[in-house]
């Protein structure tokens, strides 16, 4: 099974009735609630797609959900609007974008996120990281260069001889909210 | 073997320290480090930290809009493979080591302690590097020991704030100082001038050089 979906985080403090019985097959985007929002931005989605610890992709990974890697991924990890978790046991070879990015395990390429960049004690970066906010957890490793400046919206960060990620065959791995190829 | 000696098997024996716990971190106010940021405030600038990723003084160096380049010298010092006795880093060391775009400038660079563990001619190679990515008055902090020994690893230095540093001992374990002399770093470092220098009551003389 190479997508896990989690359960969404409890934000909401109202009990819900139990779970249905979960599926292998990509579950569709959970209906919007019936009550009117203050808000008049697009309900962000909640869900949480996961690359288990036996997966190894090839391929470019794009998606509208938020998305925890612990397998290996050779390909640009691109999710702008959600947030990316480069697990303990993950690696990624590629560029990462994502709206808050945190890196528990090990990636070689840059770091872009439009919110902040998080490299956990445990965690490596051997590329660039572009994010307006940087949290490096001391024992962390990382060789490159770290810009705070606010990032463009489309762009990556600049490259440089650190990161030369290979442009990956492409995979046919897919699911609802995230998809991995080109 | 190479003047640069982590594991304690280099020419110059390392002691051992009085006591094997890694004593509390020490503070010490920097007289440098006030003028350097003194320098720099209300600019934009890029700064090369040759010593390892210190999340504080990320967060702390963010307050200037910085462009921040970590490349632990130690680190890569440590994982160099020798073959042999009086096997310095050499030019190739440290071209592959500070593998930046050719346009990269800096405009300030950390180095820490970390001169205090290279031998006068890594030193020499080493200045040359950065001389090629720095423009007239880049700004170069570094620290000296003058006393007869020294931590066997380098400091970990965390800013406090502008003017204080907290030195955090990595090794309990002492190895003589090279004790070198301020007109031997300004002949070493040949296209920068020293600044500033301030000795510094707990054995540390502190350079603030810049480039001509």
């Amino acid at each position: 099974m190479a997508w896990k979906r989690d359960d969404p985080p409890a934000h909401n403090p109202e009990p819900s009735p139990a779970p249905p019985p979960r599926s292998v097959a990509p579950a569709p985007a959970p209906a919007p609630p019936a009550t009117p929002s203050s808000s008049h931005e697009p309900p962000r989605r909640t869900d949480r797609a996961t690359i288990g610890p036996s997966i190894f992709i090839k391929g470019d990974l794009s998606g509208e959900e938020d998305l925890v890697i612990e397998g290996r991924v050779e390909g640009k990890v691109d999710l702008k609007q959600n947030n990316v978790t480069v697990g303990k046991n993950g690696k990624v070879k590629a560029d990462v974008l994502g709206r808050v990015v945190t890196i528990e395990g090990e990636v070689t390429g840059n770091v872009f996120a439009r919110e902040q960049a998080i490299l956990r004690q445990a965690g490596a970066i051997f590329g660039n990281i572009q994010a307006p906010r940087v949290i490096l957890e001391d024992g962390s490793r990382f060789k490159g260069s770290i810009d705070m400046e606010a990032p463009k919206e489309t762009g990556a960060p600049n490259r440089d001889h650190r990161s030369e990620p290979s442009r990956a065959e492409p995979s046919r791995a897919e699911t609802a909210g995230v998809k991995a190829g080109v | 073997m190479s003047w640069f000696s982590p594991r304690g098997s280099g020419p110059r024996k390392e002691q051992q320290g009085r006591g094997q716990a890694l004593a509390e971190p020490d503070v010490h106010r920097s007289l440098a480090l006030a003028a350097l940021f003194d320098e720099i405030r209300g600019r934009k600038v890029q700064v090369l930290d040759l010593g390892p990723a210190v999340g504080s003084n990320v967060e702390f160096l963010s307050q200037f809009g910085c462009k921040l380049y970590i490349e632990d010298l130690y680190a890569a010092l440590s994982s160099r493979t020798t073959s042999g006795e009086g096997d310095l880093a050499g030019p190739e060391f440290f071209t592959e080591f500070l593998a930046i775009p050719d346009e990269t400038r800096f405009d300030v660079i950390f180095a820490w302690d970390l001169f205090n563990y290279l031998h006068r001619k890594e030193l020499v190679h080493f200045a040359a590097q950065l001389r090629r990515h720095c423009d007239r008055g880049a700004r170069l902090f570094a620290l000296m020991s003058i006393l007869k020994t020294m931590p066997a690893q380098p400091f970990r230095f965390k800013i406090q704030d502008e003017q204080h540093l907290i030195y955090e001992r990595r090794t309990s374990t002492e190895r003589p100082s090279p004790r070198y002399a301020p007109a031997e770093i300004t002949d070493t470092f040949k296209g920068f001038r020293v600044d500033r220098s301030f000795l510094l009551r707990h054995g540390i003389q502190e350079f603030l050089l810049v480039k001509d």
